[in-house]
């Protein structure tokens, strides 16, 4: 019996707007206990919420970028549970009119491209922080009312692959549209997974299992994977799957029980009274789209078209927001586009990968390194001497400029000086010369690196070699 | 309308995470049949199913959001002052489960 | 007469000239505050307000409220000092904000002297459920009368003279209930008027913040002076205040009245009866045109019970933050629930609960069609229905309550068959938000009794023309709860 996986996503996006949904505290991460809320947050008696526009606006921008029709007005209603991490006993959320419907992307699956539907993207607030110890557990509310997005898309995914292309896909819109760093490490961005197996071509939907817990987009199709193989073996053996809520085991790469699905909590969900409805204008909604920072795909045709990247290296730099910003700082900057792509995905990448650490921790600022690669440029310093001054650069917050004069490097560029030095290597090497003559190209780099080595490095390679190449020619 | 259980009663109860003594159960059901008889008053209303909900008394509709503007988080100490059980700078509860 | 017997403006002279100090002033009130055996207060802040007072600064001669005392009832945030609710589920915990209202009378520097009880949480009328006991009525000395809540202590306060005004808040009617009941003027704008932020939340879509006085002129001072958009408030209106409400005049020709047929024909006490028909002839005299009018009967008589479902509901949800964990008296248990289940237990009065669970009930998935949007349906044909008979009238004028404050032996908060509209009308003013204030009317054997005014949304111009109105039909104004000087 071949059984086809039936799967939605259901993701939250965690927005790094400087105050959080309702609260006018300030939106942190990793800042010490409770140091980071108002009374709000707490659920003080007496205290209101009121609407965060930015959290408005980042909403408005994913929905657009998801094709979504987006309600003209925003209404909010209450959740009504009790949780130890939901100080009012509710959550203000969006249940019956979410900001975006309807909307799409397009996934990578085995045949090409799928589209695959949106249902709804809401806006709501995070709960509290909680850390569980032996007997007890400790309550932060840093990130109690946190802008949060809701984004569920219809069951239509099928695999594990498209799945995690999807997750990429909305991770790239968040992060370019500068709504949310987008990481499931640290918690910004999160996953839960319904998936259910039915025979090919049946129409009828077998038992949901959840799966939550999932920390990073490549466990997220690993987890599907492992589900697909454990529901089809339920239901080869002649059982039936469990309507249950499983975590992803990260160590032992399954998912595991978590607790049974008993019948779906009622919510008592009511209109939030404390929010008056607000209504959106057409100029507002088009101002906010066209505020948007370039997506993926913007980018990734304008590094092709202006700026002549290859699409290798143009579909690095949209692999990540941070790099591709960094990367956009160092044209602005001046810096040549072939230059910075290769020192980005060579020197620094390599410096990332041995020291283990992230783009964002990146010592070097994005002016220092495009003067750098400035001066490489210009001709003042070659690309060994950069070399050099980059790792200077990676411990010390000097400019490459002071560094350049400071370790005694100029390029020497001036022709009428390097004539004299090449005639001297050709002088010296008569064999290289007749070599060259009879064809032997390695006879030209080595005289080139001759000069090179008389000059202790200082020559620019691309003058030397001209000169090299003149003086043979009339040799 | 069908007499409330005191099983349902005691359900709802539980929901909210409240707990009454038997009698207060028995008031509650007493009261229940006189709420949901007057309950019917409102039903009673000529053309009430094809009315629209009221939430806000008449239209407040605005355009106006809060700017994202951070304002000075309460200190520690204050945040917790009226906590009874603290510990680490933390709200301290009964060990979380599920 | 003492000072602290006069109205605002008369005691703002008096300040002004130097006839008197705030420092006088609050110790006088302090005194009959302590001296007080109506159970009005939650708390007494003796030190706190004399030291407002010594440090008030100079006079300000265009400021009616400098140096004015007054009590706030005890579910208004006040930063500092401890507010309850009058529950035990509050026992301790001290707000660490104010409320914008109190932030506004505090930079006016009026002096707040107490904290006045209620019925817990707000949600009663009978001033009888506050964790204290019950709050009695100064105009019966000897305790059997009631005042009426929610905002029992506050109207006590000022009845009795203690407090020229006191803050008070209405979801149902209470402000201007307990105004009948204690010779009071009791003033709810319209809904958004005055900001609900630190206002500890009953039904916010019916919530309202109110002003009990001993005038129509002072209530109408403070309610104006504490008006205004706050941001912190999103339900707030940025309608602007209208500052030319002292210049308003008591000429009510040409105005247009209706009384409610069905409301003035419900069973009321004779004496109230009499003495509201006499009004309406004054007010004709007057050039009023007042005329009976006709509310839809099938709308009067589910008033109450869209009342009890709407407003319990919000409330279930509205206390759902109060479980002992972040504050309140400190909980445990086996788990979280069970410790959070232990705190709503023993904090909650057994009232409280059932109404919670009632609110509750209407919420459930399976009966919110029926019960609660059925309800807010209900209100929506209400309202359309206020808002038919004042496309027509400017005001609605009926008797605030049917009786004199009944007797504790009379009277319970339990759910009763017994339903009159005469009893449950004045939600009509909360349902619709429309602003509304109750006006003395008379006395009956020594308790007083009011007639209420109520105009569209906004249009707290009308209802202070006619309450000035009727205020000079009676004569009855700054009553108080004492020996001599009741008239």
């Amino acid at each position: 019996m071949n059984f086809e996986a039936v799967i939605g996503l259901e993701i939250h996006v965690e927005m790094k707007t400087k105050s959080k949904m309702f609260s006018a505290a300030p939106v942190t991460y990793g800042a010490p206990a409770n140091s980071a809320t108002l009374p709000l947050d707490l659920a003080h008696p007496g205290t209101m919420p009121r609407l965060n526009k930015q959290a408005v606006i980042n909403a408005i921008r994913v929905c657009d970028a998801l094709h979504m029709d987006i309600d003209r007005e925003i209404w909010f209603d209450r959740k009504n549970y009790f949780y130890s991490d939901l100080p009012k006993g509710y959550q203000i959320t969006q249940n019956a009119r979410p900001i975006g419907k309807n909307g799409y992307l397009f996934v990578k699956s085995s045949n090409g491209l799928r589209r695959i539907n949106i249902t709804r993207l809401h806006l709501e607030e995070d709960t509290a922080m909680q850390h569980h110890f032996r007997d007890y557990t400790l309550l932060d509310y840093n990130r109690s009312g946190i802008p949060l997005m809701e984004i569920v898309s219809e069951p239509e995914l099928h695999t594990g692959l498209e799945a995690a292309d999807y997750l990429d896909k909305i991770r790239s819109i968040v992060t370019f549209a500068d709504v949310s760093t987008g990481k499931m490490e640290e918690g910004s961005l999160r996953c839960d997974v319904n998936i259910s197996l039915r025979p090919v071509g049946a129409s009828k939907f077998g038992t949901k299992v959840e799966v939550k817990n999932i920390n990073s987009i490549s466990n997220v199709a690993k987890a599907i994977d492992f589900e697909i193989k454990r529901q089809a073996q339920v239901l080869i053996a002649g059982q039936a799957v469990a309507q249950e809520t499983r975590r992803f085991d990260d160590s032992l790469k399954e998912t595991v029980s978590m607790r049974m699905k008993t019948d779906s909590v009622d919510y008592k969900y009511f209109t939030e009274p404390n929010l008056v409805p607000v209504r959106l204008s057409e100029e507002f909604i088009a101002a906010a789209i066209a505020g948007c920072p370039d997506l993926a795909e913007a980018k990734y045709k304008r590094y092709i078209e202006k700026l002549g990247l290859s699409e290798y290296d143009a579909n690095q730099l949209v692999a990540s927001q941070p790099l591709c910003k960094y990367f956009d700082e160092l044209i602005g900057f001046g810096a040549n586009p072939k230059a910075a792509t290769n020192w980005l995905s060579g020197e620094i990448t390599g410096y990332l990968n041995k020291t283990n650490t992230t783009f964002e921790q990146f010592p070097i600022s994005s002016s220092r390194l495009a003067e750098l690669l400035k001066l490489i440029e210009k001709g003042t310093i070659s690309n060994k001497q950069a070399r050099e001054i980059l790792e200077h650069m990676l411990i010390e917050q000097t400019s490459p400029s002071v560094l350049a004069e400071r370790l005694g490097m100029h390029q020497i560029s001036d022709a009428d000086a390097l004539k004299t030095i090449v005639a001297q290597v050709l002088d010296e090497n008569g064999q290289s010369i007749a070599d060259f003559k009879q064809g032997k190209d390695r006879a030209f780099g080595y005289l080139v690196g001759q000069v090179m080595k008389k000059t202790g490095g200082k020559a620019n390679p691309g003058l030397a070699s001209r000169l090299v190449k003149e003086a043979l020619s009339r040799r | 309308m069908e007499k409330i259980s005191i099983a349902v009663l005691k359900k709802a109860a539980h929901t909210l995470l409240l707990d009454m003594s038997e009698e207060e159960y028995a008031l509650l059901q007493s009261e229940f049949d006189i709420l949901l008889n007057q309950m019917d008053l409102i039903g009673n209303i000529k053309g009430i199913d094809d009315s629209a909900p009221m939430t806000f008394p008449f239209d407040v509709t605005t355009e106006s959001m809060r700017e994202d503007a951070p304002q000075d988080p309460t200190p520690v100490a204050e945040v917790l002052k009226n906590t009874g059980h603290v510990y680490a700078d933390q709200v301290k509860l009964p060990k979380v489960v599920g | 007469m003492n000072y602290l017997d006069m109205t605002i403006v008369e005691m703002h002279h008096a300040l002004i000239e130097g006839k008197t100090t705030p420092i006088e002033l609050v110790r006088e009130a302090i005194k009959r505050a302590k001296e007080d055996t109506n159970n009005a207060f939650e708390l007494i802040l003796e030190e706190q307000a004399i030291k407002e007072a010594e440090t008030i600064g100079e006079p300000q001669p265009h400021n009616l409220l400098w140096g004015i005392p007054f009590v706030a009832k005890d579910n208004f945030s006040t930063k500092g000092y401890p507010t309850t609710a009058s529950s035990n589920i509050l026992n301790g915990f001290i707000p660490l904000y104010d409320a914008t209202v109190i932030a506004k009378l505090r930079e006016l520097k009026a002096i707040m002297i107490a904290k006045a009880t209620l019925d817990e949480l707000a949600m009663g009328g009978s001033g009888t459920t506050g964790h204290r006991g019950p709050t009695f009525n100064p105009y019966d000395r000897s305790h059997q009368r009631m005042i009426g809540g929610s905002s029992a202590g506050s109207a006590a306060s000022v009845s009795a003279g203690i407090v020229p005004f006191a803050l008070g808040s209405d979801t149902g009617d209470s402000v201007r209930k307990p105004a009948s009941y204690a010779g009071l003027v009791g003033f709810k704008p319209t809904w958004g008027r005055i900001s609900r932020y630190g206002l500890f939340p009953f039904a916010p879509s019916l919530d309202h913040v109110g002003v009990l006085a001993r005038s129509v002129a002072d209530a109408t001072i403070v309610a104006t002076a504490i008006s205004g958009y706050d941001p912190n408030d999103a339900t707030s209106s940025a309608n602007p205040v209208p500052d030319d409400l002292h210049l308003v005049t008591s000429d009510v020709s040409g105005m247009r009245i209706a009384v409610i047929k069905a409301i003035v024909n419900s069973p009321h006490d004779k004496v109230i009866k009499q003495k509201f028909e006499l009004l309406t002839s004054e007010l004709k005299q007057r050039g009023a045109q007042v005329d009976l009018v006709s509310m839809r009967r099938d709308l009067l008589d589910a008033i109450y019970p869209i009342y009890i479902t709407l407003s319990c509901a919000e409330a279930t949800s509205n206390n759902a933050n109060l479980d002992g964990i972040k504050f309140g008296p400190a909980t445990w248990g086996a788990t979280y629930a069970a410790a959070m289940m232990a705190a709503r237990t023993k904090g909650f009065s057994e009232l409280i609960k059932r109404r919670f669970i009632i609110g509750s009930y209407a919420l459930m998935r399976e009966n919110q069609a029926a019960l609660f949007l059925r309800a807010q349906k209900g209100r929506g044909m209400i309202v359309a229905e206020l808002k038919r008979i004042l496309g027509h009238f400017d005001l609605i004028l009926v008797p605030a309550a049917p009786s004199i404050a009944p007797r504790f032996i009379d009277k319970t908060d339990k759910l009763s068959e017994e339903y009159l509209i005469a009893d449950n009308h004045l939600v009509l003013g909360n349902f619709s938000g429309f602003p509304s204030m109750t006006v003395p009317l008379g006395l009956k054997e020594g308790m007083p009794f009011g007639v209420n005014v109520m105009a569209k949304a906004f249009d707290e111009r009308a209802v202070l023309k006619l309450a000035l109105a009727v205020e000079e039909v009676t004569g009855l104004k700054s009553l108080m709860a004492k020996g001599g000087d009741t008239k």
